[in-house]
């Protein structure tokens, strides 16, 4: 099992750590109760480390990126972040991911640390097609696995801009940076340079909470440096298991859970990050639409599961793809993939053990 | 603790007569982390052994308790239903439901509180 720069600290803190991604990583250290209240209420924080850093870079890459992801990277800001879908050819999900611009023709792509060697694989094959399909374009495209060279923390909650303010000095900000982190745009990135290293920190307001946040993308061996400063300012430090239910709480999707091989983009509630109005790779998904997306509040004291049935004046329309008790709102959220000739309505039934529950459909986020 | 008896599925049974009365182990509710729903199968239930007497939840999974002996409920307790996370602040007095044994030699079967300590602390590892 794969280890973190922090896990030292992790066990110290006397985290509970599981296997996750073949990651030995922090499911909890006070409660996933305390920790989700102290991400919605002031901020927490997270060892994100696994998470895998795919750089792409040469003549030609932006071109290629395009036909590649369901949205466009090129002709987008210099310090904005796209959050895109990799799609394969039949229009299944390979992957969701964020592309950062390190610089001109060279991008750094933040993928599922599960999903990282298919994503690799697919893409070099994506490569070998695109080549083949658009011979006139110049490419000269590099696919480099540099997961290993980042560490990743996440700061994330409502006072997260004024812990960064606070620490500033510390993560080696100047004045102007400052400023510069003051007006950062959701979704943009900041570039720090790190004394005696090579390549900058990459901070980016960015998160999978819901709540506004920082991802600071840091040299490996630098990584447990800033999480002390975080955790000498009195951070709470978050698992894995209070970032799914927070993510969830945000609804926001899960690989697979919302999407994976079998459930596209479309089905999968995320067509406001396909663009079909241009050619990419997986652009026949849209023709391979047969379910689609419910979020789900339980009107009882019912909690929804992954893999619970979701029922329609008795009939069977679908399953439940995540599921979970919010602590935010005290009542159980999931999301449902149902058939897609599912008529509008307000309430459906899941199956929760041997009962049929009644659960309230509603727009997402279910908390925010 | 003392006289408690055990289940591999983490139930704790203490022996009132003919009555067993059962609950979620202090390793377990420790296990499962914040508990936020509870409920006991109702009274009257005939259960056999390892038949479902009670679910727990915690934020992220589900759980089932499972009947370390036959019997039937007698008794089912509904205050965990509106405060489970007592399971959490007070595993050795919150119990679940109190079974009318058919059978008291299934308690034979069950372990002491050093082979149940043994036990789970090899589940951890």
């Amino acid at each position: 099992m794969k280890k973190t720069p922090l896990y030292d600290r992790h066990v110290a803190l006397g985290a509970r750590m599981v296997e996750y991604a073949g990651w030995n990583m922090p499911v909890q250290y006070a409660g996933l109760k305390e920790e989700i209240a102290a991400v919605r209420n002031e901020t927490g924080m997270f060892d994100v480390s696994h998470m895998g850093e795919i750089r792409v870079s040469g003549q030609g890459t932006g071109e290629f990126l395009d036909w590649l992801l369901t949205r466009k990277v090129t002709g987008k800001k210099p310090d904005q972040i796209t959050y895109a879908i990799l799609s394969a050819a039949d229009g299944g999900t390979v992957d969701d991911l964020l592309v950062y611009t390190l610089g001109a023709e060279d991008y750094l792509l933040v993928v599922n640390a599960a999903n990282k060697d298919k994503d690799l694989i697919h893409i070099e094959e994506s490569l070998v097609s695109y080549k083949a399909a658009f011979a006139d374009r110049k490419s000269e495209i590099a696919v480099v696995d540099e997961s290993d060279l980042y560490g990743q923390v996440a700061i994330q909650g409502p006072s997260s801009l004024d812990c960064m303010l606070e620490v500033a000095d510390q993560l080696g900000l100047n004045a102007g940076q400052k400023e510069e982190l003051k007006e950062l745009k959701r979704f943009r990135q900041m570039l720090v340079e790190v004394e005696g290293h090579d390549r900058p920190m990459i901070i980016s307001r960015t998160g999978y909470t819901g709540e506004n946040g920082y991802e600071l993308y840091v040299p490996a061996a630098r990584t447990g440096h800033y999480w002390d400063i975080f955790m000498e300012a009195g951070i709470e430090p978050c698992g894995l298991g209070a970032r799914d239910t927070l993510r969830l709480e945000a609804g926001m999707p899960l690989y697979g859970h919302e999407m994976s091989p079998d459930i596209n983009a479309l089905e999968g509630g995320m067509s406001f990050f396909v663009d079909l109005d241009r050619d990419f790779q997986g652009k026949a998904m849209k023709d391979k639409v047969t379910r689609r997306q419910l979020a789900l509040v339980s009107q009882t004291r019912a909690i929804p599961r992954e893999g619970y049935e979701v029922y329609l004046e008795g009939k069977k329309i679908g399953v439940i793809t995540s599921g979970t008790f919010s602590p935010t709102l005290d009542k159980g959220i999931a999301f449902g993939l149902v058939d897609l000739d599912t008529p509008e309505v307000g309430e459906v039934e899941v199956q929760v053990r041997k009962k049929l529950q009644p659960f309230t459909v509603v727009n997402p986020p279910f908390v925010g | 603790m003392e006289g408690l008896k055990f289940a591999k599925t983490h139930e704790w049974v203490k022996v009132e007569g003919d009555l067993a009365i059962i609950g979620l182990t202090d390793f377990a509710q420790e296990e499962l982390g914040d508990i936020v729903y509870a409920e006991p199968e109702p009274e009257g239930s005939q259960v056999e052994l390892e038949d479902i007497i009670g679910t727990v939840e915690s934020v992220k999974a589900a759980s089932d308790l499972y009947a370390p002996v036959s019997g039937e409920i007698v008794e089912a307790n509904s205050e965990i239903e509106d405060a489970p996370e007592m399971i959490n602040q007070a595993p050795w007095e919150t119990w679940f439901v109190k079974i009318r044994m058919d059978d008291p030699s299934q308690l034979d079967q069950l372990l002491d509180k050093d082979a149940y300590d043994a036990f789970s602390e090899e589940e951890k590892a």
